[in-house]
């Protein structure tokens, strides 16, 4: 071999080592640690959905709904003549994955008390799906008839939130829930066990229409299973959502126990609610 | 013959490790924050998850020069849950663009015998799927050994690069955005990590 030759190609060589090699930085390997997120509300329609808040956010709650069905018509202008069931609520999210929510109705003037934490994710199953639990004690502080004993002012309830979402459009809950003392004006104590499901669909980033059915499965059944349909308007802070059940209850310990009213004989109710973020 | 191969090999060698090349310092509490400011109200999206690295050769900073940084947009935290979904999924669509980068180079380097020195940088820009040629400033601290700072603050227009401003959000979205970068590079260069 040549000098001449070695050089040229130990010149070729440091180019090409250059050319190369002169940068190491390497990409990373992108890591989802996002947290799994299907349903945008923290709420379907009176089911919970798995969703949490972020740390640190307030979410407060007024929701109505409207005692006359619209069956009755413009009488009373459809429901909005009242009287009104209404719900004030406002929840805190102590970490990503716990929401703590104190809440009141005006029916006997029940006051209730949640906690719902986030427990399971899988991201990478066929569909996705997401876990949360729910719990709750409830009690009723004015309530309008006489009462056995103080202790039946208070209710509990439980529910387990399957959730899971189909294309980033169409998502499905199924909340099998438990409510214990669901009637306090009885003498003996009732439990109730229902199987709650709950359909979402996305129009776009801002409407989506919903649907909820609540079916009692064992125990204490009120008069009818309960069934909610409606849309929800989402913006930057806000759900709003307008919908017809025959269920005017609304708080969990008084809604689990069924509709004092007949869907399948059309008897529908008005009803809204409304959450807003606030960061303080 | 063997000895001039060896003395060659060692100089392919030294040319190799002429340049100087610096990597973006994980967890050293880079930050970097993209601001709206629009008439009824501010607020800004923050994230630490900045990666990349800048590279010269020599002493004027210019020669072959390259640098490349990339922010992760998928961890941007403006403070409620709610809307950093909103910015995830309906407005920088991270699904399909998770980051946002800068590729370029070192045009002119204003030097200074010791503390910051501004560097002047060109290239693309690349947000949402759209990428954009712009010069970009920033100063670069030497602060140890092997270490260095680097700020740079610079506006992007949102329309630029085919981001819809929410006509409904909690707070209003302002047509420019401003992006404040403050964040640490160490060197990789061989003869420095022995020291």
């Amino acid at each position: 071999m040549k000098l001449r030759s070695i050089i040229v190609l130990t010149f070729l060589f440091s180019l090409a080592i250059q050319g190369m090699a002169q940068i190491s930085w390497k990409k990373q390997e992108a890591v989802d640690n996002l947290p799994l997120q299907l349903f945008h509300s923290p709420q379907s329609i009176n089911l919970p959905t798995a969703e949490t808040l972020q740390k640190g956010d307030f979410e407060f709650e007024i929701s109505h709904r409207f005692l006359p069905s619209i069956k009755d018509g413009s009488k009373n202008l459809y429901g909005f003549d009242g009287p009104v069931n209404m719900r004030l609520a406002l929840g805190y999210a102590v970490t990503d994955d716990l929401v703590l929510t104190l809440g009141r109705s005006n029916v006997d003037d029940n006051f209730d008390l949640r906690g719902k934490y986030r427990l399971l994710q899988f991201k990478e199953t066929f569909l996705p799906l997401l876990v949360g639990v729910q719990f709750g004690i409830a009690k009723n502080t004015q309530p309008i008839r006489q009462i056995a004993s103080s202790g039946r002012a208070y209710q509990y309830f439980g529910q387990i939130i399957f959730n899971t979402m189909i294309d980033k459009k169409l998502g499905i809950g199924l909340v099998p829930s438990y409510l214990y003392n669901s009637n306090i004006y009885r003498a003996d104590v009732q439990n109730s066990f229902t199987l709650g499901m709950n359909l979402q669909y996305y129009i776009s980033n801002m409407v989506s229409v919903l649907a909820e059915f609540n079916p009692t499965v064992n125990g204490y059944l009120n008069r009818f299973n309960s069934a909610a349909f409606g849309f929800e308007l989402e913006t930057g802070g806000h759900f709003f959502k307008i919908i017809l059940t025959n269920n005017a209850k609304l708080n969990p310990a008084q809604f689990l126990s069924g509709a004092d009213k007949d869907f399948g004989n059309g008897e529908w109710r008005l009803g809204f609610n409304i959450t807003r973020l606030l960061k303080f | 013959m063997r000895k001039i191969l060896f003395v060659c090999l060692l100089i392919s060698v030294e040319f190799f490790s002429q340049g100087t090349e610096l990597h973006v310092k994980q967890g050293s509490k880079n930050h970097v924050e993209f601001i709206s400011d629009a008439p009824f109200g501010k607020f800004s999206g923050v994230t630490e998850n900045i990666d990349g690295y800048m590279y010269w050769e020599g002493n004027n900073y210019t020669t072959n020069s390259s640098l490349y940084f990339e922010v992760d947009l998928k961890t941007l935290d403006t403070g409620i849950g709610l809307r950093n979904r909103h910015m995830r999924d309906n407005y920088l669509q991270t699904d399909k663009f998770p980051d946002a980068s800068f590729k370029g180079k070192i045009t002119n380097v204003t030097p200074a015998a010791q503390g910051p020195f501004k560097v002047d940088a060109d290239g693309e820009m690349f947000i949402h799927g759209v990428t954009k040629y712009i010069k970009i400033s920033g100063v670069l601290t030497k602060s140890g050994n092997s270490d260095y700072n680097l700020k740079t603050n610079f506006s992007i227009k949102l329309s630029s690069y085919n981001i819809d401003i929410p006509s409904i959000m909690m707070v209003k979205l302002s047509e420019v955005i401003e992006l404040q970068l403050n964040f640490n590079l160490f060197s990789v260069n061989k003869a420095e990590g022995k020291k």
